[in-house]
């Protein structure tokens, strides 16, 4: 690894800054946004479609960020940033996909069918009873 | 990396003092990644949270997702953060061109953006607690105000970092300690960017399909 000591400037890390970089992050995870929520507002897609739809906008938008705006690559400078984001990926999908999975399984196996409040009924338990 | 050069006839020893200087920025940047990355895995649980909580059966009586949610006010919100960040990744733009005019003008920006995001945030949970859906309300509830306060909390201290920086920019100027602290800002701001991605999908626009 080359060393800098003369003018901090000229590090790497500081060179990688790249206007035309950010200037299509910013815009490519705007427009995937409001994709999205366009798609939202107008109720494009049957329920369980438009999560899907949103959730791959979203994740575009991250992987769009990842590569303009972290400057992630398997450059020699940043490949240990890339190796340890990929080694930490799956303890995402752990953490959130195998919890909700897990809670959901829960709550269909032993919740009583009397119990059940009925999903997908907004404004059903409306009033805060207990502030009001 | 000249670790096994034979000086002096004599192997040098595993370790040997006053070896050449570390790179400071690299190490720096790339520790701050992995504190990153371990912040992420701290949204991942609040985020998990809140997926299980977001269920009827934790609504207690209190406000359910799609009264909560207000998509459109969000969207200035994310209007907000995703200029910020643009305006303090220019700033490193200016950085890298050594113009420090440059660099603190994006970092003004950015600051009054951040600024208005955090202002935003604030109206709407000022609202939210009006009509009565305060934290203690239900599982719900707490979970969603822990997400979204959350992301706010590390808005705000990202404004204060920035606020620190822009004065040790004036005092010290662009020295390798304080350029070492503008990459890790601009990765930690360019982060919130992420979760904001997270929170606008995942909460406000999930919340009302």
């Amino acid at each position: 690894m080359a060393a800098h000591h003369s003018d901090p400037v000229l590090h790497p890390e500081v060179q990688q800054a790249s206007f035309t970089g950010y200037t299509v992050g910013f815009v490519m995870s705007l427009l995937l946004l409001l994709a999205a929520l366009l798609l939202t507002e107008q109720h494009a897609l049957p329920p369980l479609k438009l999560l899907g739809a949103i959730s791959a906008l979203a994740m575009v938008a991250l992987f769009a960020q990842c590569f303009l705006f972290f400057g992630l690559n398997i450059a020699l400078h940043n490949i240990w940033k890339s190796v340890s984001l990929v080694l930490t990926v799956p303890l995402f999908i752990l953490t959130i996909g195998l919890t909700v999975w897990m809670f959901h399984q829960l709550a269909d196996l032993t919740m009583l069918p009397g119990m059940q409040v009925m999903p997908g009924m907004p404004g059903m338990t409306m009033q805060p009873t207990l502030l009001q | 990396m000249d670790g096994n050069i034979i000086r002096d006839g004599k192997m040098p020893p595993l370790w040997h003092y006053g070896h050449e200087e570390h790179d400071v920025i690299s190490a720096k940047t790339f520790g701050f990644w992995l504190y990153m990355l371990s912040d992420a895995l701290l949204f991942a649980g609040l985020f998990a949270a809140y997926a299980v909580l977001d269920h009827a059966m934790n609504m207690a009586g209190g406000p359910v997702e799609a009264q909560v949610v207000h998509p459109i006010a969000a969207t200035w919100q994310t209007l907000a953060v995703l200029s910020s960040v643009f305006a303090y990744s220019l700033a490193t733009v200016a950085l890298k061109r050594g113009s420090r005019a440059g660099l603190i003008a994006g970092m003004a920006v950015a600051i009054v953006l951040g600024a208005v995001f955090i202002g935003l945030e604030l109206a709407d949970f000022a609202s939210l607690v009006h009509t009565g859906a305060t934290p203690d309300t239900s599982g719900f509830l707490s979970a969603f105000f822990v997400l979204i306060a959350s992301h706010g909390l590390h808005m705000a201290f990202g404004l204060l970092w920035m606020l620190v920086m822009l004065v040790q920019v004036l005092r010290f100027g662009l020295s390798t300690a304080v350029v070492a602290q503008l990459l890790n800002l601009r990765l930690f701001w360019q982060f919130q960017a992420s979760v904001w991605v997270c929170v606008y999908v995942f909460v406000y626009l999930k919340g009302t399909i």
